[in-house]
């Protein structure tokens, strides 16, 4: 006899590699038919996925995007260690052993209206789910600042949607999200070309810089992407008093809260801490919570 | 109701409690045995008993991260007992918990005797079916392996914790010690029901760009399929020590498939413990429940405790060793 399914039920499928498809810098965008997966994951969430035989423990890859309707569930990765190499081996037509969705999501909840994306590397896809989540809502006016050091996953192309107070010359974007009416830069230190030189916080300490306090007071920032970014994303929020959510990585074993071996040190009072599961309390933190 | 009944071949006794199959859900892989529920498919019925994090008299904080990392064929741990304390686990865990589901067992530990003491008869007085005694914790500065690679220690720890209680004692043995079947003796004599064989192998990975340990704790426990041999030796020895005096064991150790669990049980164990395999396929226990159930009926077993310490050994070699 089985537990019925619930809000918080991770779900086990086989999923059927769609396409996978490699771009530069040895970035993959893999798509699944994982219809219980698509129906509940949420920006922030991750699958806990089996990537081959030959290794034993999952890894965790968060999710870009999904379509209930169609019932597929989007990952963008970038092959960085053995599980991810091997992933990228795998084949359309080929089943994957995939759990999820798993973790808790980015919250629009605080009743601010700008929420400010910022995603670098593989820390792109949560962005642009939740980029996905926002579409079309007019409650919010969201502004997406994505940052790659090799060349990004997809073609920029001029942006259609102006944006005030940007840098000169700083008109590219990710074609999906302009498509979705989100407005959307590019930051890098390669000089790609219609992007902004140097890292998504100083474009986006730039862009903060020219709003009132009125503005700036409407404004929470949402993150995703390497350590150092995340924590620079985090001094940048504390230093406007924004409230800023960020998503974090470990090394997982469970995924799925049983073995306490995905732990951040978060802090829950002046002087308190305690040791959070990525997993399932996490991967989306408060900032102050867990830089500090 | 349970998937198997009171006469399933599958079922067996542990120190007088019934276990609808022989399979245990090991400490420190299945949390309080509330989290793998949110699974799709799984089910705490599925298994015979679970084993509960370690747990200890203060709320624990646990090692700074990371804290596990894969290697071949096994992964490395070092959790070092994150747990809310033995107050909160009674109080607040333990009545969340279906005792009609399956057996639930504590496992304790400690940094003094007299902790383990005190944490054994707080458990004493709960609900709990047995208790396990951890003293064989490598991620812990003292206690844990500390004791359990000495004999004396261990006795020591195992006479304070009979003292507590009158459930059934499960003593959780290291195979990081010369002589795991003498110091086995010594704990049956201080009043050990069971045993637990093996808990992790201690070891390293290291990170060669940063030349650092990628373990936070610098080592950590080895487990899964890489340990199965070490493992099952070690059940076989123990096993020697307990077959005059009836103590069941639940071997474990990378234990993955029916034919793993087979394994363990041919070389002395009555139940068998599933740790690390969980985390790859949470739904591993009907696939070994199954398969175990079709070994009995192809070899006309009526009972899984048939089994147990059937081993047949070679004879021993006449002639030359073969180093
Ligand atoms: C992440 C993790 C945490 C563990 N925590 C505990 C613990 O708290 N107490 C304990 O007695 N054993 C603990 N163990 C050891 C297991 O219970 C088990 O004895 C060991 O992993 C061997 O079995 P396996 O290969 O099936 O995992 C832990 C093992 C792992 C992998
Ligand atoms: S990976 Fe096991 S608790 Fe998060």
């Amino acid at each position: 006899m089985e537990n019925k399914p619930h809000r918080d039920t991770i779900f086990s499928e086989q999923a059927q590699i769609l396409s996978h498809q490699a771009c530069a810098g040895e970035q993959y965008i893999l798509r699944v038919a994982a219809p219980k997966c698509a129906a509940n994951a949420l920006p922030g969430s991750f699958a806990h996925i089996k990537v081959a035989p030959a290794l034993l423990l999952r890894r965790p890859i968060s999710i870009m995007r999904t379509s209930a309707t169609e019932g597929w569930v989007e990952f963008l990765y970038k092959a960085v260690g053995e599980g991810t190499r091997l992933l990228a081996t795998r084949q359309p037509g080929e089943m994957l052993d995939m759990l999820g969705p798993i973790g808790t999501a980015f919250k629009f909840e605080s009743g601010r209206s700008r929420p400010l994306l910022i995603g670098g590397g593989v820390g792109m896809p949560p962005m642009i789910f939740a980029a996905q989540q926002l579409r079309g809502n007019d409650l919010f006016k969201p502004l997406a600042i994505l940052g790659s050091e090799v060349p990004f996953p997809f073609r920029p192309r001029p942006s259609r949607i102006l944006i005030p107070a940007m840098p000169d010359g700083v008109i590219a974007c990710m074609p999906l999200l302009d498509d979705w009416g989100i407005p959307c830069r590019l930051a890098s230190q390669q000089g790609y070309a219609g992007c902004y030189q140097g890292f998504v916080t100083d474009l986006a300490r730039d862009w903060l810089n020219t709003l009132d306090r009125e503005q700036l007071n409407q404004v929470e920032i949402f993150a995703c992407g390497p350590h150092p970014m995340l924590a620079a994303v985090a001094m940048l929020a504390a230093e406007l008093d924004l409230p800023c959510q960020v998503s974090l990585e470990e090394y997982m074993a469970c995924g799925v809260g049983g073995c306490a071996g995905c732990v951040v040190p978060v802090k829950t009072g002046a002087t308190s801490q305690a040791m959070k599961r990525v997993c399932v309390d996490g991967p989306v933190f408060d900032a102050r919570q867990v830089f500090f | 109701m349970s998937a198997t009944t009171t006469d399933s071949p599958l079922a067996i006794d542990f120190c007088g409690l019934h276990f609808a199959n022989p399979l245990v859900l090991l400490s420190g892989c299945v949390g309080f045995g509330e989290e793998y529920t949110r699974v799709e498919g799984f089910s705490n019925r599925d298994a015979g008993a679970i084993c509960l994090k370690g747990t200890t008299l203060e709320p624990r904080l646990g090692n700074q991260p990371h804290r596990v990392y894969e290697t071949p064929d096994g992964m490395l741990n070092s959790i070092g007992l994150q747990n809310p304390g033995v107050g909160i686990v009674v109080d607040e865990i333990l009545p969340t918990l279906d005792f009609s589901e399956t057996r639930f067992i504590a496992n304790v530990s400690g940094s003094t005797v007299e902790e383990y003491e005190q944490v054994t008869r707080r458990f004493d007085n709960s609900p709990i079916d047995a208790i396990e005694i951890n003293i064989s914790c490598p991620n812990v500065k003292q206690g844990g392996v500390a004791f359990g690679n000495d004999p004396q220690m261990s006795a020591r720890v195992v006479e304070a914790c009979r003292r507590a209680t009158n459930k059934p004692l499960i003593t959780k043995l290291s195979p990081n010690q010369t002589d795991i079947a003498a110091n086995a003796k010594h704990c049956i004599e201080a009043g050990s029901d069971a045993f637990s064989v093996i808990n992790t192998l201690m070891g390293m990975a290291i990170d060669i760009e940063s030349r650092r340990p990628i373990i936070g704790n610098n080592q950590g426990g080895l487990s899964g399929p890489a340990i199965k041999p070490v493992a099952l030796l070690k059940v076989h020895q123990v096993y020697q020590v307990c077959k005059a005096h009836g103590i069941p064991i639940i071997g474990q150790g990378g234990v993955n498939s029916a034919e793993d669990a087979l394994e363990f049980i041919i070389a002395g164990a009555t139940a068998v413990g599933v740790g690390t395999a969980l985390f790859y396929d949470p739904l591993i226990c009907h696939k070994i429940n199954s398969g175990i159930a079709a070994y009995l009926g192809k070899h006309k077993l009526q009972s899984i405790m048939q089994l147990t310490g059937s081993l047949r050994l070679n004879e021993p070699p006449k002639a030359h060793c073969g180093c």
